[in-house]
């Protein structure tokens, strides 16, 4: 017999699943907004992109560099690294609005921007 | 010797162990800055700040015992060590502290997840109402759940989380006597960004029902319901310094029903960034107002305390 404390923490966590797949699903029935960068002597090339509101994106990340980079955002809140001389495929939910900032987390001087409308 | 001067004389060693550790963490903090300005020197380095200095930050930490609204980047793990403090009482001395040893992982760009085990310890003399204790402890474990309501952009300034916690206690938290003890601390965390980068308010509402069993077979029921407001302003690009104030209310009732008493915490917050994957943060708050039903005397000391502190180390990876 389960103990009666258990029940609210297994609904808690079904309610968190469940919530997690409500954000998870539209973001995979919507065509992504592919975004290409490279990267090469510390610094994004543009370094300024774009993308269309409400639509997941991928950013499709070249490493053009002879040492690994991290790509990280803290407003996208992703973060992947990416080998030398080879590229990295991250992927962002749909975005409101707005600007987010992204740079290398090896090289904090090396910084781009996203910029969503 | 009257009763009053061994209070005063206790109150004396208690204050100069508070100050010992203080001493401690202050000296751990200057090590742990000098490391920091070798490995991390530009984002120290007065001359070389500019707008490009000031970039995003993590809000979950930077408020003290008021927790921000971050959940991390996908992928991105942590682990904490993370101890609060809980001193003075009516009369005697009391000291107790938990500590929790908590692995932080955040899954998906919504959810984060962190659990661990607590570990406790308790020094108690001549406290009304408290057995005298002097020991350290296996404590329980917990688990935390938090999901990202609202998300902060650049045209939306607040951010709201949603956080679930349940804890499983074998040594209760006050006393530090043997029990079984399960609460379920749910919390709202928001923080606005008042001024982009640099200024940041933060607000928490707390609901903590939870239930003991005693050693004597005993059942307790209870719960704390609060809210705080913070304000965390960035005077270097790696340190926030702050205040925060609590206002909390205790039942013997997780319905609310049957209220005991409440009291108002204020107090100092600091958050240090040393490397890009290592911080600190440290707050203290005293008890500057509270009331227990049935005693006139002032403050609430039977079910919070004169002052707490926090400390906590993070290591990403």
């Amino acid at each position: 017999m389960s103990h009666p404390m258990l029940m609210p923490i297994r609904l808690t966590l079904a309610a968190i699943c469940a919530t997690g797949l409500l954000h998870a699903a539209p973001a995979l029935a919507q065509q992504a907004a592919e975004v290409q960068l490279s990267y090469s002597n510390g610094a994004f090339q543009p370094g300024e992109v774009r993308a269309p509101a409400d639509k997941p994106v991928v950013f499709r990340v070249k490493n053009l560099d002879t040492k690994a980079m991290e790509f990280e955002s803290k407003s996208l809140r992703v973060e992947k690294v990416v080998a030398a001389k080879s590229e990295g495929v991250i992927n962002v939910r749909p975005l409101k609005p707005g600007r987010y900032e992204f740079y290398d987390d090896f090289n904090e001087k090396a910084r781009g921007a996203l910029n969503v409308q | 010797m009257g009763k009053r001067r061994v209070i005063s004389m206790r109150g004396t060693i208690q204050f100069a162990r508070h100050s010992s550790a203080l001493t401690c963490a202050c000296i751990a903090l200057l090590c742990l800055g000098g490391i920091a300005r070798a490995d991390n020197a530009s984002a120290w380095d007065v001359s070389s700040w500019d707008a490009s200095s000031w970039h995003e930050i993590e809000t979950k930490y930077i408020f003290g015992f008021t927790t921000g609204s971050g959940i991390g980047i996908e992928g991105e793990k942590e682990f904490t060590v993370d101890s609060i403090g809980r001193f003075g009482k009516r009369d005697g001395h009391y000291a107790a502290t938990e500590t929790k040893y908590e692995y932080e992982f955040t899954p998906s760009q919504f959810i984060q997840i962190e659990f661990g085990a607590l570990g406790s310890t308790h020094n108690i003399g001549g406290v009304t109402d408290l057995d005298n204790r002097n020991a350290a402890a296996f404590a329980g474990g917990f688990a935390e759940f938090r999901y990202l309501a609202l998300e902060r952009t650049s045209n939306n300034p607040l951010s709201v989380t949603l956080a679930f916690e349940p804890n499983v206690r074998l040594i209760d938290e006050t006393s530090g006597e043997r029990v079984h003890n399960y609460e379920f601390e749910t919390t709202v965390n928001a923080d606005i960004e008042l001024l982009r980068n640099r200024l940041y308010a933060g607000f928490n509402l707390l609901y903590e029902p939870e239930v003991t069993w005693t050693a004597t077979d005993d059942t307790i029921r209870e719960a704390t319901l609060g809210g705080s407001a913070a304000l965390s302003l960035r005077i270097t690009p790696n340190v926030l310094v702050g205040g925060e104030v609590w206002y909390l209310r205790h039942y013997d009732s997780p319905t609310l029903s049957a209220f005991t008493g409440d009291a108002i915490m204020l107090g100092p917050t600091m958050y240090v960034q040393f490397t890009p994957k290592m911080f600190m943060i440290a707050a203290w708050n005293a008890q500057v107002w509270g009331r227990e039903v049935g005693n006139s005397l002032p403050l609430n000391l039977s079910e919070f305390q004169r002052q707490r502190a926090r400390l906590k180390f993070a290591w990403e990876f």
